[in-house]
């Protein structure tokens, strides 16, 4: 790599940094509103592409809930960081195991009558994000979830 | 997220504006209870102000399309005007095959 791809003038190192938010709640569904208006905000600020936002909030929206519905979690937090070619959203909860990618995806060839009402979000998500990953990461449920800009 | 009704040729058209998920799908439920109270057999649900929809808000409109008796065209309920994502999110979810999905008020409201 030429030296001058890491930074300024002389091999001073200027950290090129990403925009990224941090944030972490309880798992009180309000405070799952709080990080959609967040996500919202900094999307908006680093001009993400509408559709890369929607399908994110929407993401968001499923695995937030999971946890706080399903979950024994206390807390979660959410990292949320812009790269060159895409959105990266890690989830992480203090909960005890949970692999929601483990969950049966929906018989979708119901007809109205007979669809349940529910079990559609982790579908939902898997199918609208790029990338869907879950580990159990020094005792914490850590979802990685990654959008492509184009 | 913002509600609003109105009503042309005795269908019912509601408007959700900004995003349908688990934060803003009780008001939309009470919203849509109130319609069904209020005597609506035909509600055409307008999305063209709708940002984004997940699974909470998707429920809301399954529950009322059960409700308006039937699925497709010949059921009491119609929706119109879907972005990109609302649309790819009916796709995957199988709504688009169960629910009347038209592009314009005008398509919607036609022979309904």
């Amino acid at each position: 790599m030429h030296p001058r791809a890491k930074g300024g003038k002389g091999g001073h190192i200027v950290a090129q940094m990403r925009p990224s938010f941090r944030m972490t709640i309880g798992t009180d569904p309000t405070q799952v509103a709080g990080v959609g208006r967040a996500f919202g905000a900094f999307a908006e600020a680093h001009k993400v592409p509408d559709a890369v936002r929607r399908s994110v909030s929407v993401a968001l929206d499923e695995l937030l809930n999971n946890s706080c519905a399903h979950g024994s979690a206390g807390e979660v937090s959410i990292d949320v960081e812009l790269q060159t070619d895409r959105l990266s959203v890690t989830l992480s909860d203090d909960g005890t195991p949970f692999n929601p990618l483990d969950l049966a995806a929906p018989d979708l060839g119901l007809s109205l009558d007979e669809r349940p009402i529910g079990g559609l979000g982790v579908h939902l998500t898997r199918q609208i994000m790029d990338e869907v990953a879950y580990q159990r990461r020094s005792g914490r449920n850590v979802i990685t979830l990654a959008k492509y800009l184009s | 997220m913002d509600i609003s009704t109105r009503t042309r040729d005795r269908v019912t058209i509601v408007a959700f504006a900004g995003s349908l998920d688990s934060n803003t799908s009780p008001a939309a439920q009470q919203a849509v209870d109130d319609l069904l109270k209020g005597g609506a057999t035909k509600v055409a649900v307008d999305c063209t102000a709708l940002d984004y929809i997940s699974s909470a808000g998707l429920r809301v409109l399954l529950g009322l399309a059960k409700k308006l008796g039937g699925a497709g065209a010949s059921g009491g309920l119609r929706l119109f005007g879907l972005n990109q994502t609302v649309g790819e999110v009916f796709e995957i979810s199988g709504f688009s095959k169960i629910l009347a999905v038209f592009n314009t008020e005008a398509e919607a409201l036609k022979g309904f």
